[in-house]
């Protein structure tokens, strides 16, 4: 009995070998080399990427209309950016990868950027400074795909001059994250003639925000801004209220996450957030571009994790896998696909050549220039109301 | 800038309530240090355990610190098994008490799952993060019965960064808001003070007091407090010496625990919000010496206060003025000569 049960699985074993031949795929090869913090101090951050290209990885492995097949490489970086230089390296030259996704964090990008441009491979970073692509003619080789702080600071200031308020005071945290968006923060307030009365730094451990409250408001501003991420953004926001601030206060886009609500409760009620399609793209109107695009990504996303589960790290991370799938496909047209060295020069002008590309984060444009590629159009501002947040019009 | 009666009254009620956090912090350092010698780094871990094991039971969820403690007590009792083996002595004795704890511990946390009552509640969490306490000190100090100081203050760096990581890896990064003991508020000479800043100032002003009178007028107080000067003459009189620092461990990491719980309705509970806390705790105990109670307390409320004031006056720089406080503090101890502290 247990002799006929071994043949008939040999059987089996050699006629799924046999079919597996027989389908052999001969579509080109488009091999993508992923670098991201599953683990160490970003991991938080990268969790919802790494679940969007695993994602990714099965839907494309499925796809037989596609000229090509793509194949996916993972490394881990720790959080380190020693090790994403490393695992970065081994992708381009042991894995032979056309394109690396790389990386997590602004300084393991930064610290990739030299690598990418010795070996020529286009890199998609999911970092959310724009140092990580500036000056463009440095970098040549690397892409972003998040927003970055000054596009949306450029929003939020417009929309405070449009209320016609003529004074601001600035709140953040004292971190890489509240210096980045200081700097932004007084340069464009500066360039469109706002008056910042007021600076004023907090740190994530901290456990009482009411001085720097008290001082904001001894300057009366006509609003405050705060560039920081729950708890902290919400309690800094609580503190304001505490101390009789009636103004306006504004929140950069870390805080527009469900936790802001969650910690704010009810004092935070009318915070107007800087924020991704993703977070109001239900109040969008039909006729909008991205629409449709977040709700695909949303119901593909919410379909494996669960409902609610999409967040802008997970948005991101769509992008930066679409995008080069798309411009691979010109390359595949172009009949440059065969060699690796042009392959992937190729592969770099294609995704530079992207216009008018609708993804989730925003409608990309690159160009020689601009490797972020998004515009104005890519952000949106949420009014905190009955605890959710509503599209600002 | 110029500041008005009023702007500093409301800064001084804050930093106040800002003293009592650290108070309760400075008073567990001053705890461990006067029974075991170990200036202990980690202590400010064990405000976030407290925080968000307490935040955890009120979502009527099982805190998962509750395996670690667990997981971690059964190590200890395969220790000191070995322990009792190798010295001829008893096995019933330690599997007794460590039985008696973790039935003890599990009903606990079986009651404040099925009961929402605040009070219980933070009884199971003080009591989980407490048992983390001698766990820790089974594992990390006790070994090292004869090491210098700074051996020990190097392991109470490797705890911290052991616990910091792990309080990520079970909670998540997320902060969890918690609701204040009482929404109350009172108005004070024009300023609201939120009846959970008050209770805070009563919890560590109590705790302190009953320090002070355990320490100075019980046996077992005068009994822990000998220990840590000699420890071998300690042992000659009967004390037992190893009890004693499990038992400092555990009050502080139940008082530390106890702070996290007070503090986590003003600034909400998360992963990261026990270590500075800590430290500020030290710059107040290093006022007492790491061995006096009251002017410790007298240490981190100056502490408090400062914060609070620099905060206002220069917002960047308010933790370099509060951390340099240490130097004066180093240098008014130091003014009968360095024969004066031990």
């Amino acid at each position: 009995m247990l002799g006929i049960k071994r043949s008939a699985a040999a059987l089996s074993l050699a006629g799924l070998a046999l079919a597996h031949a027989a389908n052999a795929d001969t579509r080109p090869e488009l091999r993508i080399g992923v670098v991201s913090s599953m683990t160490g101090g970003a991991s938080a951050i990268a969790a919802g990427a790494v679940a969007t290209i695993n994602l990714m990885q099965e839907r494309l492995g499925q796809d037989a209309e596609l000229p090509f097949r793509v194949t996916f490489v993972k490394y881990d970086d720790g959080s380190d950016p020693a090790r994403a230089v490393n695992a970065a390296r081994k992708l381009i030259q042991e894995d032979r990868v056309h394109l690396v996704i790389c990386c997590t964090t602004t300084p393991a990008s930064l610290a990739v950027n030299k690598v990418v441009e010795e070996e020529k491979t286009p890199n998609l970073s999911l970092a959310s400074a724009a140092a990580v692509i500036e000056p463009a003619d440095q970098h040549r080789f690397t892409f972003k795909t998040p927003l970055t702080d000054r596009l949306m600071i450029v929003r939020t200031v417009d929309y405070l001059r449009s209320k016609g308020y003529r004074t601001v005071a600035f709140m953040g945290l004292e971190d890489s994250y509240g210096e980045g968006g200081w700097v932004e923060f007084q340069r464009i307030a500066g360039e469109k003639g706002m008056k910042i009365v007021s600076a004023e730094r907090f740190a994530r451990g901290d456990t009482n925000f009411t001085p720097q409250a008290m001082r904001v408001v001894r300057q009366k501003p006509d609003a405050v801004y705060v560039h920081a991420i729950p708890p902290s953004s919400a309690l800094a926001h609580e503190s304001l209220r505490r101390v009789g601030f009636g103004g306006e206060i504004l929140h950069g886009a870390g805080s527009s996450t469900a936790a802001l609500i969650a910690v704010g409760k009810k004092a935070i009620e009318g915070a107007v957030v800087g924020t991704a399609a993703l977070t109001v793209y239900r109040q969008l109107p039909a006729s909008h571009p991205i629409k449709p695009v977040v709700e695909r990504f949303v119901g593909l996303y919410e379909g494996k994790y669960g409902a609610g589960k999409a967040d802008l790290f997970a948005a991101q991370a769509y992008d930066t896998v679409n995008i080069p799938v798309a411009a691979y496909r010109q390359v595949v047209a172009a009949g440059k696909a065969s060699g690796l060295a042009q392959a992937r020069l190729a592969l770099r002008d294609a995704i530079e050549q992207t216009r008018e590309y609708v993804g989730v984060t925003g409608i990309y444009n690159y160009s020689p220039q601009d490797h972020l590629g998004l515009d104005g159009r890519s952000t949106f501002l949420a009014i905190v109301r009955n605890g959710k947040f509503e599209l600002l019009k | 800038m110029t500041m008005d009666a009023l702007t500093s009254l409301f800064l001084l009620v804050d930093g106040l309530t800002n003293g009592a956090v650290y108070s309760l912090l400075g008073l567990s350092l001053v705890l461990v240090y006067t029974t075991t010698r170990v200036v202990n780094i980690a202590q400010g871990e064990y405000i976030t355990f407290g925080a968000l094991t307490y935040a955890s039971f009120l979502e009527s969820t099982l805190a998962p610190v509750a395996y670690v403690v667990a997981a971690g007590g059964a190590a200890c009792l395969l220790l000191d098994l070995r322990r009792a083996r190798h010295g001829q002595r008893s096995l019933l004795r330690p599997l007794a008490g460590y039985l008696g704890a973790f039935l003890a511990l599990a009903v606990l946390c079986m009651l404040s799952l099925r009961l929402p009552f605040a009070g219980l509640r933070m009884l199971a969490s003080a009591a989980l993060v407490a048992a983390l306490g001698p766990i820790v000190y089974r594992l990390t100090v006790e070994p090292k019965p004869d090491s210098s100081t700074v051996v020990l203050v190097i392991i109470g760096v490797g705890v911290a960064m052991i616990l910091h990581p792990l309080a990520l890896l079970l909670w998540g990064p997320d902060p969890r808001p918690v609701p204040a003991l009482s929404d109350a508020s009172l108005a004070f000479a024009g300023i609201g003070v939120g009846a959970q800043s008050l209770f805070i100032v009563a919890i560590s002003l109590a705790a302190a007091l009953a320090l002070y009178l355990f320490f100075r007028h019980t046996l077992a107080g005068k009994a822990l407090r000998a220990a840590s000067i000699n420890r071998e003459g300690a042992e000659y009189c009967g004390i037992p010496v190893v009890f004693a620092g499990r038992l400092s461990y555990f009050l502080a990491a139940a008082l530390s625990g106890l702070s996290g719980m007070l503090l986590a309705p003003l600034v909400t509970a998360h992963y990261e919000m026990g270590f500075v806390v800590g430290l500020k705790g030290f710059v107040g105990a290093a006022m007492g010496g790491l061995i006096n109670y009251p002017l410790s307390v007298a240490g981190v409320f100056l502490v408090g206060a400062l914060e609070s004031f620099a905060s206002f006056l220069s917002s960047a720089y308010r933790d370099a003025l509060v951390f340099a406080l240490v130097i004066p503090i180093l240098l008014w101890r130091n003014r009968g000569g360095a024969a004066h502290d031990e």
